[in-house]
């Protein structure tokens, strides 16, 4: 015996809409971080000072002639006020005579 | 942390960024929605709240400066973004089942069954609202989607909402879209989830329940659009568990909690949309993230020095590692909300008290001292360089926090009194309230007005 269906028939639509982000390409890489000015930006949780000290120790070990700009000199990059922080960051970064970023936590 | 690296990378500055493992598929997610789909990451292994002092040193030179090392100096191979379908695109035809299945497979769903989201459904749905189905309310973090007037029809077709909700579907995407909101912020990982506070005639208008069980479901309007807002937040702004959604735990939509208005209007409270910076009488929506919070059984007295000891403490207790959101980093965005019962609010009132008096009130009650509130903070949370004393020096924080270095001093939890939410709900003659514990400026306090149809009375008599 047929059992008669109750599915109906519905044609649906796509619940998102398109992105509207399109791909940009990365800042060069560096040859090397010898000789190198190195931004620690941070938002101010999970250890993240703990871990710089560490990377500072590592880093200088591997490249003595690296040079760190302290996450102090920024202040957090997350928070109530992390839209106003991350604006001037690229003025920030230049004046201090940057050349690469490490930056956290994401945890 | 990953949109600081952008500006960065963007500005010229090579960057890595410093992931917890837990996160590595997070930050994958969101790369794409920044942009940067190839933007590099240095791998924390584990947690890094959990590790001694060893562990971490071990893991951060034995792993994380590698990673360091090759994501400054090496250009990661370029990854392609992945099709998707065109906006409007019919993306499956069957049967309900059939249907449903598809949305479940591909992530559209909250995991109980939708409404299949046709043509006829949401051209029924935009007939609510004088917008253009093409018009974008604002772009939404983390997938950085258009926030459509058509998309804001089609979620609230599925999640169950009549077409009459929809002007206020849109008054909430709008508050959404709202920068000071931060519906970026959706993902972490205390799971907050949106409480959405209903004023204005439209209450009584679409039978929204506010009076007893106001938090429960059970009411199609209160429940349906509590389901749109989690569906929106999915479908359009991206949080999905597993990706972009890092609640450790979440719990389900929060169902739309409508202020009793014929209660205030009896005592002379303003409801909350005045408070939110609109006129008496607007139908407003109020959006704001809680982590928690809980209900006060029974809060006894006759007089408000006899009930408000009570409330305060519950208050305090409720926003405990909230404070964060006090201090500086919160930049004082910790707004406490005391929903109280009618019968509640309408003893406070015959004393004399106003919302105002009731928030002064807990300004000056619900207190802690400086010590355990920096302790909260600074040696069980995870704010490892901070003070008090540091704050108010540099003028972070208001002076209130240190008028002396008695560690025993009593500070508040917010900033001022106006910090305080009170909404008026519940069963109109049982003495409960209930404290919910903010999220801060992951989720502030944002209001909109519901802008009805031009033809929205006629629209209303073809439905009846």
């Amino acid at each position: 015996m047929t059992r008669e269906t109750t599915d109906g028939y519905y044609e649906a639509h796509w619940p998102r809409s398109p992105r509207q982000e399109r791909v940009r390409e990365l800042a060069p890489r560096l040859e090397s971080l010898e000789g190198k000015t190195v931004a620690q930006l941070w938002d101010q949780l999970f250890k993240g000072d703990v871990v710089f000290d560490l990377l500072e120790e590592g880093l200088k070990a591997r490249f003595p002639g690296i040079r760190f700009v302290s996450w102090r000199e920024f202040g957090s990059t997350h928070g109530g006020e992390e839209k106003e922080a991350l604006a001037a960051l690229p003025r920030r970064l230049k004046d201090l005579g940057v050349d690469a970023v490490i930056s956290g936590m994401a945890c | 942390m990953l949109r600081a690296s952008a500006v960065c990378e963007a500005a010229g500055f090579p960057t890595s960024s410093l992931t917890c493992e837990g996160f590595v598929r997070q930050a994958a997610v969101t790369s794409v929605g920044i942009g940067m789909p190839n933007i590099p990451i240095a791998l924390v292994p584990g947690h890094i709240g959990t590790k001694t002092v060893k562990e971490l040193r071990e893991d951060v030179l034995g792993v994380t400066m590698d990673e360091v090392v090759a994501n400054l100096t090496v250009m990661p191979a370029a990854k392609s973004v992945i099709a998707e379908p065109r906006a409007r695109e019919i993306v499956v035809r069957g049967g309900f089942r059939e249907v449903n299945r598809y949305f479940v497979e591909h992530e559209y769903s909250d995991g109980l069954p939708i409404v299949p989201p046709t043509l006829e459904d949401v051209e029924e749905f935009l007939r609510y609202t004088d917008r253009d189905p093409g018009e974008s309310l604002g772009t939404l973090l983390p997938d950085k989607r258009a926030a459509t007037v058509w998309s804001i029809a089609v979620n609230g077709v599925m999640a169950g909402c009549r077409p009459e909700y929809m002007p206020i579907l849109v008054a909430l995407i709008e508050a959404m879209c709202d920068p000071q909101y931060g519906v970026e912020h959706s993902g972490n990982t205390p799971g907050a989830d949106t409480l959405i506070i209903l004023n204005g005639p439209i209450i009584k208008t679409l039978g929204f329940n506010y009076t007893q069980g106001a938090l429960r479901d059970g009411f199609l309007p209160n429940t349906s659009v509590g389901r749109f807002w989690r569906l929106y937040l999915r479908n359009v702004a991206g949080f999905l568990l597993h990706q972009t959604d890092k609640a450790t735990f979440g719990n389900t939509w929060r169902v739309v909690l409508a202020e009793n208005e014929d209660a205030l209007a009896k005592i002379g409270w303003e409801p909350t949309s005045v408070e939110m910076g609109y006129a008496a009488g607007e139908n407003t929506v109020t959006i704001a993230r809680y982590t928690g919070g809980g209900s006060l059984s029974s809060v006894s007295g006759s007089t408000p020095e006899e009930m408000l000891p009570y409330l305060a403490d519950s208050v305090q207790r409720f926003n405990n590692w909230q404070i964060t959101f006090t201090t500086s980093h919160g930049n004082g965005t910790l707004r406490p909300l005391a929903v109280v019962s009618p019968i509640i609010a309408q003893t406070l009132a015959q004393a004399g008290w106003s919302k105002a008096d009731v928030k002064r009130y807990l300004f000056e009650h619900a207190r802690r001292p400086a010590y355990d509130f920096e302790r909260q903070l600074r040696d069980w949370n995870i704010r490892g360089v901070w003070d008090l004393k540091d704050d108010a020096a540099n003028a972070r924080i208001p002076k209130v926090f240190h008028e002396s270095d008695d560690p025993n001093r009593m500070v508040p939890i917010v900033w001022k009194p106006e910090d305080y939410m009170i909404v008026v709900s519940g069963d109109p003659l049982r003495n409960n309230a209930y404290v919910f514990a903010h999220n801060g400026f992951l989720g502030y306090p944002t209001a909109r007005k519901i802008d009805l149809p031009g033809n929205w009375n006629r629209l209303l008599e073809e439905r009846a």
